[in-house]
């Protein structure tokens, strides 16, 4: 069949050139540098005490189960809302472009201006939220400030831009869908749970294993809500690991403890990414 | 010949007048001029954004450097210096420096020792505390800009309103913690008895900081740290801590102090009339647009401790970039600010407690010297309780001011304390090797 045929045999990878030595710049090498770093002392001795130090942290092992606690549930809720999101605004009605644009807005707004209106929104003194929550008799919530509620402010902060984000993948992986699959099943008297199980969701394979990773990824991350909305508390209860490392890095000076949890959080990251993949491939077959 | 003479002079005096314009007092071309940058805090036109314009203006006007200004949140400027200095980063000549980074900066050689830009008689002029706070392992760093003291500000008209008069009170015979209390609530009963109108009666202006709040274990015979500055265990999990945490817990529970406001959000509550009683600073005046409805008085202490009164003190001091290109100018200005006119300008601007020996003893013999800085002068000699020495203040400061904030949210007390101590142990393990 035809295709394009590049005569210049280097063509392609000049093309691609540009991307590569900058993920290598701004992404592989910061990656090596943390992860050698990690096994250096201050005086630049090899070294496991860094490690050491850092497995016999309390703070540590807390940060990693808020991490692990708060992925667990940010990962299905992101990724179901907007598989939702997307399956409602996949129609042919009348002005579905501009019900796309509104729920795709929230992306726009950058997750540190997003966390900063979330902020007053959820304030315990004066905040929206908690004014109508008074209007039904609700005393007002610490939403950032008790610890049982914080992290769940965490998640709607970075759920409400980031679902808008992943809807637009999902809502891609519907449109590549041919129709006529839809048609036969409906012919065959397929319902509509029958077909999501049995037709869409199985379609949406590939883009549903690409969502997750890069999901993952994206939320075992995550940093700026915390930072700015909480500081990691009350009581710990927002203390993400990435948080941790900012903090060793940047308030503590120690760049030892930095790199470490950085290796660690990388190691995670990787290791959710395999098995995801693995399961996801697994299934296939 | 007498036209051509004519336009030569011309000529001459059009280029003579181009060249002298361009120079300044001190002999900068205009195009040679230093710009030095200096990285501070206290955004915005009444913090030190807008405060200090008339200063950086006349020290360009005096000398031809001029300095280029970069303001932060009091947070953030911390992160700014971490991530600028331990990358090396020149793009920055001065930096304000608090008090307690500094042995903290000088050991990570982020700062420029200043000893050869200020002579031994300069250095005299600071009061011993001052200077030592800026001297890390017998170098110093960091120039005091002035120092700071602690009062209790309190709302006349609120206070009338609620009928409620402030018993006789002076540096010997203080009002109690308890009284103010006792008083706030009254006031908000009278004023506000649903809450709706939101006002706070008594708080700490800078809540869930330790600089301010540390003052309360302080005033019952608490220290702030091990004297290795390693340890927080016996320190912190001990009597005075547990009492002074839980009796601030019961203000906030008891609707009296606030919650979910932070340090920086806290002095416009009180500058708007939302706040009986305030524990401020010297600074504090500087928000106010209501002066005549303020009045303020010495820190109050405790019942049964009126012999330990302590108040918070130190304050911001002036830093050069190791990595500085333009370090004569830095040290320029920063002798200007902290010796010359800029300083006096600063404390007159800003009325803060001066660090200068001469300025502490104009105080002390003016008659005409405000009430704020008359209490100050007075708290520096006798009350000011040092803050806590250590090379890992980050670790120490971040561990207390959540510790601070969480049993502000509700937290057990000794539980925070004793988690405090263990995660302090833990942040400090890799050092003490």
């Amino acid at each position: 069949m035809g295709g394009i045929h590049i005569k210049n045999k280097w063509l392609p990878y000049v093309l691609v050139a540009p991307t590569v030595v900058l993920i290598c710049v701004f992404k592989i090498y910061p990656i090596i540098i943390s992860v050698v770093q990690a096994f250096l002392s201050k005086d630049g001795a090899v070294t496991l005490d860094n490690y050491k130090f850092l497995f016999a942290d309390k703070t540590f092992w807390n940060s990693l189960k808020v991490t692990l606690k708060f992925n667990l549930m940010i990962i299905p809720i992101q990724i179901i809302v907007s598989f939702i999101m997307a399956m409602l605004v996949n129609t042919h009605i009348k002005g579905i472009e501009s019900i796309r644009t509104i729920l795709y807005l929230p992306f726009c707004v950058s997750l540190s201006v997003s966390t900063v209106i979330w902020q007053m929104l959820l304030n315990v003194n004066n905040g929206v939220v908690n004014s109508i929550l008074g209007t039904f008799g609700v005393k007002p919530i610490g939403f950032l400030i008790d610890k049982n509620w914080a992290l769940l402010s965490i998640i709607l902060i970075s759920s409400w831009r980031g679902c808008a984000y992943w809807m637009m993948f999902f809502l891609a992986g519907l449109k590549g869908i041919d129709l006529s699959v839809y048609e036969s099943a409906k012919m065959d008297g397929s319902g509509f749970f029958s077909t999501l199980f049995r037709i869409t969701i199985p379609l949406l394979k590939n883009t549903s294993l690409f969502v997750l990773v890069a999901n993952t990824t994206a939320n075992f991350l995550l940093f700026a809500p915390v930072q700015i909305a909480t500081e990691g508390g009350p009581q710990g209860s927002t203390n993400l690991l990435m948080y941790e490392a900012y903090k060793s890095a940047f308030v503590y000076s120690n760049r030892q403890r930095q790199a470490c949890i950085v290796t660690i959080l990388l190691v995670i990251v990787v290791g959710i990414c395999v098995i995801q993949n693995k399961f996801m491939t697994e299934k296939e077959a | 010949m007498k036209y051509r003479k004519m336009v030569a002079f011309g000529l001459t005096a059009v280029m003579a007048a181009g060249m002298t314009s361009g120079m300044t007092m001190t002999g900068f071309a205009e195009e040679d001029k230093p710009t030095i940058r200096w990285v501070s805090q206290g955004v915005g036109e009444t913090g030190w954004e807008g405060l200090t314009v008339p200063i950086l203006e006349k020290f360009e006007e005096e000398t031809g450097i001029h300095v280029e200004a970069e303001f932060y949140s009091f947070n953030d400027l911390f992160e700014v210096i971490e991530t600028k200095c331990a990358s090396g980063n020149a793009d920055f000549d001065v930096m304000s420096v608090d008090v307690t980074y500094v042995s903290k900066y000088g050991s990570s050689g982020y700062l420029e020792p200043l000893d050869p830009y200020f002579t031994d008689e300069d250095k005299a002029k600071w009061d011993e505390a001052s200077y030592t706070a800026g001297v890390w392992e017998d170098t110093m760093y960091a120039a005091p800009e002035n120092t700071s003291c602690q009062e209790l500000y309190y709302n006349k008209t609120l206070l009338e309103e609620a009928g409620i008069e402030l018993p006789e009170n002076d540096a010997e015979h203080r009002l109690t913690y308890e009284q103010v209390a006792d008083m706030a609530k009254q006031a908000q009963e009278a004023l506000d008895p649903d809450g709706s109108k939101g006002i706070i009666g008594l708080d700490f202006q800078q809540v869930s900081r330790i600089y301010q709040m540390n003052m309360l274990p302080n005033s019952m015979g608490g220290a702030n740290i091990s004297e290795d500055g390693y340890s927080l265990d016996g320190v912190v999990n001990t009597e005075p801590w547990i009492k002074a945490m839980t009796w601030y817990q019961g203000l906030v529970n008891d609707g009296i102090a606030s919650r979910g406001y932070d340090a920086d959000q806290l002095g416009d509550m009180f500058y708007s009339g939302k706040m009986v009683f305030m524990v401020g600073g010297t600074w504090t005046r500087n928000g106010m647009t209501c002066d005549d409805e303020i009045d303020c008085t010495y820190a109050p202490c405790f019942e049964g401790y009126e012999d330990k009164v302590a108040t918070s003190t130190g304050s911001w001091y002036f830093g050069i970039n190791s990595q500085s290109e333009n370090k004569d100018a830095a040290a320029e200005f920063i002798k200007y600010f902290t010796l010359g006119e800029g300083s006096d300008m600063w404390l007159s601007i800003n009325g803060d407690v001066p660090s200068r020996l001469d300025k502490q003893e104009e105080i002390a013999n003016d008659e005409n010297a405000t009430k704020d800085m008359k209490i100050a002068a007075y708290e520096a000699a006798n009350t000011a309780y040092p803050r806590a020495v250590t090379p890992v203040f980050g670790e120490y400061s971040t561990i207390l001011d959540q510790a601070w904030e969480d049993v502000r949210n509700g937290a057990d007390v000794e539980d925070t304390l004793n988690y405090a101590v263990e995660q302090f142990d833990s942040a400090v393990a890799s050092y003490k090797q």
